[in-house]
């Protein structure tokens, strides 16, 4: 340390270096460990990079053929349209009933999936397994695995396939939306719900059980209401996903924007593709709003003896309120599942569909097809990572000490238009980001990729900038308090402590991604989607469950990987 | 020395709307002095910190800090005063997720270019001096540790070797001890007055325990609701004085 | 997932505070209540948007179609021929629109759609599915349709002559539209199997761009060399000027083959009374130019007039689509 008095003018005393070699060493074996942990960390990094160029290889990147400049006056056809939509009276009232019916089926898309979500989450956590067979150790491992298991599959198939499912059995119902958004989302849903009772304290839940109440109860007043607000706060960004999800559904042909948007799209009917994409934005962004300002409510600090916030309890009457109005608007009709010819179609379908049947290319094709599916998956977790990344701080509303006002009307207006760019990259589906790609592109996985990476990016950047914005402030105001410059800041305190939870995310997303990659094949950006979708256009079910087995190992295999990576992100 | 106070109050006050957090505060602190500030909860004892280091600017009266009105200073002459005083918090504020040498290289921040700041994330420089103020503070194993796996006295100490390495004119410590068990408070506490010793360095300290502060420093200020209750040497003071400082509101239903 | 996870790392109070925990209970205790009573009473919702399907009711002949046009278009054509089968056999009718080809062959077999203007192999797909179901009537044009094989200008490849020329197209990148459609993917590669190409000639993977729009468009785009779609919207996009010719053009028409005709479910004189299909049969084949009503369903059809078939016009459909996997 030097005086003060000589730090105004030397900053830069030159210090002795006073390393000692026995500290080195001591250094070296109190490490070791971590070295171990930060080496796995380090293989991850390694590894993601490499894969990422074998997918860029893959894809044919760098090859004489990629960009098809040719295609760019059509792309350019495409956005002009965006400044002219059609906006009749016929067509407005056109897409407003859309859009009520797309909302319809989120709202019932998501309650269902709760309904299950809660049953399953409650069967599938340690802590009910634990209570329920307190002796059997082997029972109690047997049936929580079995229920863990259970929920693989309805997860690993997409909404879409579920759709197509449905429909095969049940016709164009609208439960079949309903149903295709419920199964895959409440599988999602048990198994968070699952692991937010596990994580909840336990004692009261193990109190209550030993003064002898039914573990119903117990868990009714013990373990429910400390997990209640986590559970709410999850349940409203299900419900965001559900509008997204419903919207793409609707292409399935049971009605909602999807169903009109696919309707114009295979005309290539421009304006009313706009037309239809802002009230799809529209939407999105206010079931965004919506589910922010819930859970906003969530992460909010409280003064003491206030109540629970007017927008949660509203926004749940409000949820009530809608249930009963979305059954209205889609004309839902239950009677369908029980009619005769339902089981019927079931029972052929479910006979035909076994035993599995390899395509004509038999394994060979199966597998080329996966890897091209992981390739495709790969590259849009990359592209949409680095570009949240890149997104996410412009799009955060950060705390800033002071600033002039010319200054903060500017971070305003930058906020905003990050914001409303990462709207509209995930409010426009991905089959209709695929033909952009397709216009400007060579045919291959590459179109689908980047389409799926530009959807995938609004989704993730919007997640990052929530997540920014809820960083600790408090090491951030101590770099500031002692003079570092906000790009400083910015280094040394939002990127390290950013970071985990980014990586966290954009491994969520993958696992996501993997599964949406079904949607584009549609567009024939090819991989095991595009197989899919003709196995079941030509009702070879055997073919379609083949494809389907290969699809949830490849699945199996992302969420694995994720689950590893986030493992070690965990010092 | 010719030079004004290190920090001049000049009927400060600050307000969070109508709730005033300090009221018409007059406190000269000069170069070199160890200042204890005690009061109960809600006193105003982290406002004033907060105060002194420009995190907060003051809503009525006057800060002077190193002889500038921190409140009229343009951004850059702020962050000038700022990177000549070191904070330490209850809550030790480090950022967890990086290695305890960029934490306490964060202390060069306020001197150090944006460039260089970024070069030393990927490849750490001064790591001499960083070694050699973790040393100082009795972890120097502990330099390639990520902060968040250190226990809460090691992060303290990470901490003070960030202020170590800013070199300041003046260390503030908000609470420094609270989070710690007595024995490991009693350390720190002993660590800062060593290094305002050795160094010179001016040091003011809220503290909750009223002993630590009679004991350890030379001067003693008495917050209460915002206000300057007493300000003296721990000799000078009366015990009463210090248990009005405490009492609870009398006369309240 | 991790939107939770990592809004639990953030230790600040939850949003119910413990008083109004219970609150919170009930609340959810009633949304899922409300969702039972709902599932039990979903059935009885009044009618309100057009676009999803309800259940086609006993009383009711619904009319489909696929979904080969621009919505609007198709919604003005199959209004007006339901108006028109309505007054002439005197049953409601009602049309559904579809999206999806193998959506309108599920809800066919269903029988949530009883009469469907469907394409070649869609047809063949529907009987194969409904086995009793018949063919009975078809578009005069629909005995002469045709495809035809576009290129993009740069891809160097000369007007083709005959079907045995279209070995000219391998090598190079090709798409189809739809997969499941006769004029956009079946009879193209039939024809192209005569000459020998295989979907495995042609450069990387076959394209399925959707619809035949898009195949225009996208060999247009020279993001394909070369695609295959029906002649007619070919026709009419050249004549609109919706295509640039000076960037992608005809280069080979395809041999006449049968194409769309309609298709009615076995059990509808069972459902609406004996001879219905026989008067729906007859109200097709005896639209008439000269009644001015009937004049606009046939130019909305773009048909001179409606003509019988029968299921040999599509034997060699159903034949190539046997050997493509497309039927089993």
């Amino acid at each position: 340390m030097t005086p003060p008095a000589q730090t105004e003018t030397g900053q830069r005393v030159p210090e002795p270096d006073r390393r000692l070699p026995d500290l080195s060493l001591r250094e070296a074996a109190g490490t070791g460990a971590r070295h171990g942990r930060s080496l796995i960390r380090r293989s991850w990094v390694v590894l993601a990079v490499v894969g990422t160029l074998a997918s860029l290889i893959a894809a044919g990147v760098g090859q004489d053929r990629t960009v098809n400049a040719g295609g760019l006056p059509l792309v350019g056809d495409f956005f002009a349209a965006a400044l002219r939509p059609r906006l009749d009276a016929d067509f407005l009232a056109l897409t407003a009933n859309a859009t009520l019916t797309t909302l319809g089926y989120a709202v019932l898309g998501t309650a269902l999936s709760l309904v299950l979500g809660l049953v399953g989450g409650v069967l599938a956590s340690q802590t009910w397994w634990r209570s329920a067979t307190r002796r059997r150790r082997g029972i109690r491992m047997a049936g929580w695995g079995m229920t863990r298991t259970a929920l693989v599959v309805p997860r690993g198939i997409h909404e879409v396939v579920w759709g197509l499912f449905f429909l095969s059995v049940i016709g164009i119902e609208p439960i079949v939306a309903v149903l295709a958004i419920g199964i895959p989302f409440g599988a999602v849903t048990a198994k968070v719900f699952s692991e937010i009772l596990d994580e909840t304290p336990q004692r009261p839940y193990t109190a209550l059980l030993a003064a002898g109440s039914g573990r119903g109860a117990a868990m009714l007043y013990g373990l429910l209401p400390p997990a209640l607000p986590d559970m709410l706060s999850y349940s409203f960004y299900r419900f965001e996903c559900a509008i997204r999800s419903a919207a793409i559904l609707g292409l399935l042909g049971v009605g909602g924007l999807g169903y009109e948007l696919s309707l114009s799209f295979q005309a290539l009917l421009y304006q009313e593709i706009w037309t239809l994409l802002y009230a799809l934005i529209l939407l999105c962004g206010a079931a965004d709003l919506w589910s922010s300002a819930v859970r906003a409510r969530r992460m909010a600090p409280r003064r003491p003896g206030s109540r629970t916030s007017r927008v949660v309890i509203g926004s749940l009457l409000a949820a009530i309120a809608l249930l009963p109005i979305s059954a209205w608007i889609v004309q839902l009709d239950l009677s369908v599942l029980g009619e005769a010819g339902t089981r019927e179609l079931t029972v052929q379908m479910l006979g035909d569909s076994w035993p599995p049947d390899l395509p004509s290319g038999g394994w060979t094709e199966l597998l080329q097809l996966a890897a091209g599916t992981l390739a495709m998956s790969v590259l849009a977790i990359a592209l949409a990572f680095l570009g949240a990344v890149v997104l996410a701080f412009p799009a955060a509303r950060m705390s800033r000490a002071g600033g002039s006002p010319a200054g903060r009307a500017a971070r305003l207006l930058m906020i905003a238009a990050t914001r409303g760019l990462l709207l509209v990259l995930r409010a426009i589906p991905p089959p209709v980001w695929a033909l952009l790609f397709l216009f400007v592109l060579f045919p291959g996985i590459l179109p689908g990729a980047l389409a799926l990476g530009v959807y995938t990016l609004g989704v993730l950047g919007r997640l990052m900038a929530e997540s920014a914005e809820n960083l600790d402030d408090r090491p951030l105001q101590a770099l500031r308090a002692q003079g570092a410059a906000a790009l400083q800041v910015f280094c040394y305190g939002v990127v390290p402590a950013a970071t985990p939870r980014f990586v966290a995310y954009g491994l969520y997303r993958w696992e996501v991604t993997i599964r949406e990659t079904v949607v584009v094949g549609v567009v024939g950006a090819g991989g095991l989607g595009l197989l899919l979708d003709q196995q079941l256009a030509t009702f070879d079910y055997g073919g379609a469950v083949a494809t389907l087995l290969v699809f949830l190992g490849l699945t199996l295999l992302v969420d694995l990987t994720s689950a590893a990576v986030r493992r070690s992100l965990h010092t | 020395m010719p030079e004004p106070a290190l920090f001049q109050l000049q009927g400060a006050g600050v307000r969070f709307g109508s709730i005033r957090a300090l009221t018409e505060l007059d406190l000269d602190v000069g170069w070199g002095e160890r200042v204890a500030v005690i009061g109960p909860s809600g006193a105003g004892k982290s406002s004033l910190i907060a105060l002194l280091n420009g995190t907060l600017a003051p809503t009525d009266g006057q800060v002077r800090v190193l002889g500038r009105d921190i409140a009229a200073a343009s951004g850059r002459e702020r962050r000038g005063v700022q990177r000549r005083l070191g904070t330490i918090h209850q809550q030790f504020h480090l950022v967890e997720q990086l290695r305890a040498v960029h934490n306490v290289n964060a202390g060069h921040l306020g001197s150090w270019s944006t460039a260089r700041a970024v070069l030393s994330l990927l490849a750490p420089r001064d790591v001499g001096r960083a070694r050699q103020a973790l040393e100082r503070v009795g972890i120097g194993d502990k330099l390639y540790e990520h902060t968040g796996n250190l226990s809460g006295g090691e992060q303290q100490r990470v901490a003070i070797a960030r202020v170590l390495v800013q070199r300041p004119a003046a260390v503030l410590a908000d609470e420094p001890i609270a989070s710690l068990d007595p024995a490991r408070g009693r350390e720190i506490m002993d660590l800062l007055h060593e290094i305002s010793r050795e160094t010179g360095t001016t040091l003011l300290a809220s503290l909750h325990d009223v002993d630590i502060a009679l004991e350890r420093f030379e001067r003693v200020v008495g917050l209460r609701e915002g206000r300057i209750a007493f300000d003296a040497a721990p000799a000078a003071l009366d015990p009463a004085e210090i248990e009005a400082l405490y009492a609870l509101e009398r006369g309240a239903p | 997932m991790i939107a939770l996870r990592t809004s639990e790392l953030n230790p600040e109070k939850p949003m119910c505070e413990q008083r109004s925990v219970a609150r919170c209970v009930v609340v959810v205790g009633v949304v899922a209540a409300l969702s039972v009573v709902l599932a039990g009473c979903g059935a009885d919702a009044p009618g309100g948007s057009g676009a999803a399907a309800p259940d086609g009711g006993d009383d009711v002949l619904t009319v489909g179609a696929i979904p080969d046009q621009d919505p609007q278009e198709l919604q003005r054509r199959y209004g007006t021929v339901a108006d028109y089968l309505a007054d002439e056999v005197g049953v409601e009718v009602r049309f559904e629109p579809v999206t999806d080809y193998t959506a309108s062959v599920t809800a066919f077999r269903r029988g949530d759609l009883d009469l469907v203007f469907y394409g070649g192999l869609t047809g063949v797909q529907a009987r194969e599915q409904v086995p009793d179901a018949r063919a009975i009537a078809q578009r005069d044009i629909d005995a002469e349709f045709r495809s035809v094989f576009i290129t993009n200008t740069g891809a160097g490849v000369d007007p083709i002559a005959d079907v045995s020329e279209l070995d000219a197209l391998a090598g190079k990148t090709f798409t189809f539209g739809s997969d499941v459609s006769t004029s956009g993917r079946l009879m193209p590669q039939f024809y192209l199997s005569e000459a020998g190409v295989d979907p495995a000639d042609f450069d990387g993977q076959v394209g399925f761009s959707g619809s035949h729009d898009t195949t225009a468009k996208v060999v247009e785009a020279g993001s394909y060399q070369a695609g295959a779609l029906s002649a007619s919207v070919w026709d009419e996009r050249v004549e609109a000027g919706e295509v640039d010719t000076t960037k992608v053009r005809e280069v080979f028409r395809t041999p006449t083959y049968y194409d769309y005709h309609w298709v009615i479910r076995p059990d509808v004189d069972e459902r609406l009374g004996d001879g219905t299909a026989a008067k729906v049969e007859d109200a097709l084949l005896g639209l008439d130019r000269s009644d001015p009503r009937q004049r606009q369903v046939l130019e909305l059809f773009q048909a001179e007039e409606f003509i019988p078939t029968k299921p040999e016009n599509y034997r060699l459909i159903e034949q190539v689509a046997r050997e493509a996997g497309l039927v089993e």
